[in-house]
């Protein structure tokens, strides 16, 4: 007899089955509904979320580098970094200098304060300070008005490049903001310049900032600090190559001893990448671990129902077996009836979780997006959970001996 | 010759003693014989039964099924030779409750792989020979006793089998209903088919043309039914 005819045969008595066990057959798909669902609801949030997260990274650009005191990502002793000697405008000369790999190269200082304008403040704002190629380092344009020149940095101008979120609030309804007086940390600053709209990273504005020269960051403000070096290379391919160029060059100017480690570092945007997937990877872990529990006690309902399944049917089986079913054929039976319950609870699973993402993305700021081929996933999971877990009892069936089986009352 | 059971034994351990339920037992049945095997209960009856339709395989001994050793078969070629070769009849009908007269009697066939409308006119025509046609689309709870029979009936004719094995066919039915099914025997008989009824009814084994006596797994007797049927009736009952 064909695997075919088992197969035809095996879902016709399958669906008679479940059809016949209606309530039985909801209460089972229940479980494993609810583990599809909260599968489902988990990998659209983890998703919509890296979807998000990768278009923020993709602002910061992948060819810029930023030289600090300090790794924005720090492990290890404090104290050590604390301790390093502070980066300063002249190894941003010599950087500037040397880095045949190089294509920008601009100090910066910077530091959060408040910002006022007409009687309404800003808190924590972004308070930059640099020169005329931190737009090309940081990936900003000017939407209006320009950007600070090197005659503004080397007049030490009060002259202010404000963000999106500044000019929105204190110029709203297309006031133009350029020519006017705002208070940065109580200082006068006139506004030259907006800067495009970047959005959030990791729930944080980037568009929340003020753009000031960097000389007169430097004698305003606390200016006897460490500075970070923006750099943008010239070929993202090479961005190793210009890695290796500028730990030589720091190194050097730095006369940092060979044998001790590199007392500066090299930060990148595809460092917040690695961080947010430590981050977001435990949760996501714990997450899918809740999940496929879940969906593990939705598969022992399945098997506990088709135990009972096969204890009630022993005689059907008995017939069928001397009516010439092979063992394969009462296998397949049985296994296609776990699968086929499995599936319609993943099936219900799918709409509930996607529903359920939906709605979270609805009333919280995680932006649920779910990939066409997770509900494939789901459903697909689902069959395989009552493949699974169909197996022993279906063997089970199989095993019984035809004649005991005829026997059952 | 369709059945030759040659020195069958068939031995199994309950509770770790063992029970020889048949104990070297050899027969030979012709196409178109209707033969009655007639013992009391513990005989060995139900054991030959399962042997001669491959629901059971001997200890020992050699069993020749339509030219086939049966005997050394694995579990799926019993399955085939029980789809093939043997139609079965059992006391309490063992019809599926919630398939139909008509898919009930379609089974065999399905499992033949015989395509589907092919199948539903062999299953109609087994139904018209038991002269349930009329109800073919009933469940058998909605059937009586005598025509759940028949429709068990017209199971076994379906698949065109060798051999018919009834299994006490008129146990869990009322005389006249009995007497019904057995009018329908002697129609199949009449017809060429082969029949193997397992009885512990002298009065049933009687009506057989040739019947067979097993007493603690042996024959003791084998002869025209009337003869044999009531051969160890005057036997003392054994004490239990």
């Amino acid at each position: 007899m064909s695997l075919r005819i088992d197969l035809v045969e095996g879902m016709r008595i399958a669906i008679n089955s479940l059809a016949n066990h209606r309530l039985r057959t909801l209460l089972t798909t229940v479980g494993v509904g609810i583990g599809v669902a909260t599968l489902l609801a988990i990998l659209g949030i983890v998703q919509g979320m890296d979807t998000s997260f990768q278009a923020q990274l993709a602002s910061l650009g992948s060819s810029s580098v930023y030289v600090s005191k300090h790794p924005w990502v720090q492990m290890g002793n404090w104290w050590e970094f604390r301790n390093r000697k502070n980066l300063t405008v002249d190894d941003m000369e010599a950087v500037r200098a040397q880095c045949t790999l190089c294509a920008a190269v601009v100090p910066i200082l910077d530091d959060n304060d408040d910002v006022e304008f007409m009687g309404r403040s800003l808190n924590f704002v972004s308070i930059t300070g640099s020169t005329a190629e931190w737009l090309t380092v940081s990936g900003f344009e000017t939407t209006n008005g320009r950007f600070i020149t090197d005659a503004d940095n080397e007049s030490r101008r009060l002259v202010a490049v404000i963000g999106t979120d500044i000019a929105d609030t204190f110029f709203p309804n297309g006031i133009d903001p350029i020519g006017s007086t705002i208070r940065v940390a109580g200082k006068p600053f006139t506004v030259i310049g907006v800067l495009s709209r970047k959005g959030k990273i990791l729930d944080q504005s980037q568009d929340l900032s003020v753009v000031i020269p960097f000389n007169t960051f430097k004698a305003f403000f606390r200016g006897r600090r460490s500075i970070d070096i923006g750099i943008q290379v010239k070929d993202p391919e090479t961005l190793d190559q210009s890695e290796d160029q500028l730990v030589g060059i720091l190194r050097r100017i730095r006369e940092t001893p060979p044998e001790k480690p590199d007392d500066f570092a090299i930060n990148k945007p595809d460092q917040l990448a690695s961080t947010y997937e430590q981050l977001t990877g435990a949760l996501y872990g714990v997450a899918l671990g809740i999940g496929f529990i879940t969906l593990l006690v939705g598969g022992i309902g399945i098997m506990n129902i088709m135990l009972v399944s096969v204890r009630e049917r022993t005689r059907e089986i008995g017939i069928r077996r001397a009516l010439g079913a092979t063992k394969r054929t009462i296998i397949t039976q049985f296994v296609l009836e776990a699968t086929l319950v499995s599936a319609v609870g993943g099936a219900i699973g799918t709409v509930v979780g996607l529903g359920g993402a939906k709605i979270v993305s609805l009333i919280t700021p995680l932006a649920a997006t779910v990939k066409p081929g997770t509900v494939f996933f789901g459903v697909g999971f689902a069959a395989l959970v009552g493949l699974v877990f169909g197996i022993w009892p279906a063997a089970r069936a199989a095993n019984l001996d035809p004649v005991e089986a005829l026997r059952d009352e | 010759m369709l059945i030759e059971l040659s020195d069958i034994h068939r031995e199994y351990t309950v509770g770790g003693e063992l029970v020889r339920a048949l104990a070297g037992v050899s027969i030979g049945i012709d196409r178109g014989e209707w033969v009655a095997i007639i013992g009391q209960s513990g005989s060995g009856k139900s054991t030959l039964m399962n042997v001669i339709g491959c629901l059971d395989t001997p200890t020992r001994g050699s069993y020749m099924l339509n030219g086939k050793d049966v005997s050394r078969m694995d579990d799926d070629e019993l399955a085939g030779i029980r789809n093939a070769e043997i139609g079965f009849i059992f006391q309490n009908f063992q019809l599926l409750p919630r398939e139909t007269a008509l898919a009930n009697v379609e089974l065999p066939l399905v499992y033949r792989g015989v395509p589907a409308k092919e199948r539903r006119a062999k299953a109609v025509e087994a139904l018209q020979k038991v002269k349930l046609e009329a109800r073919m689309h009933h469940k058998p709870t909605e059937l009586s006793g005598g025509q759940r029979q028949r429709v068990a009936i017209a199971r076994a004719l379906a698949g065109t089998p060798s051999l018919l094995l009834a299994d006490e066919p008129t146990g869990n039915l009322d005389s006249a209903t009995g007497e019904e099914i057995v009018k329908l025997f002697e129609e199949l008989h009449r017809a060429g088919h082969t029949i193997v009824l397992v009885t512990h009814e002298p009065k049933l084994a009687a009506r057989c043309p040739r019947a067979i006596r097993l007493s603690d797994g042996k024959v003791i007797g084998d002869g025209p039914g009337a003869k044999i049927a009531y051969l160890d009736v005057a036997q003392p009952p054994v004490a239990v």
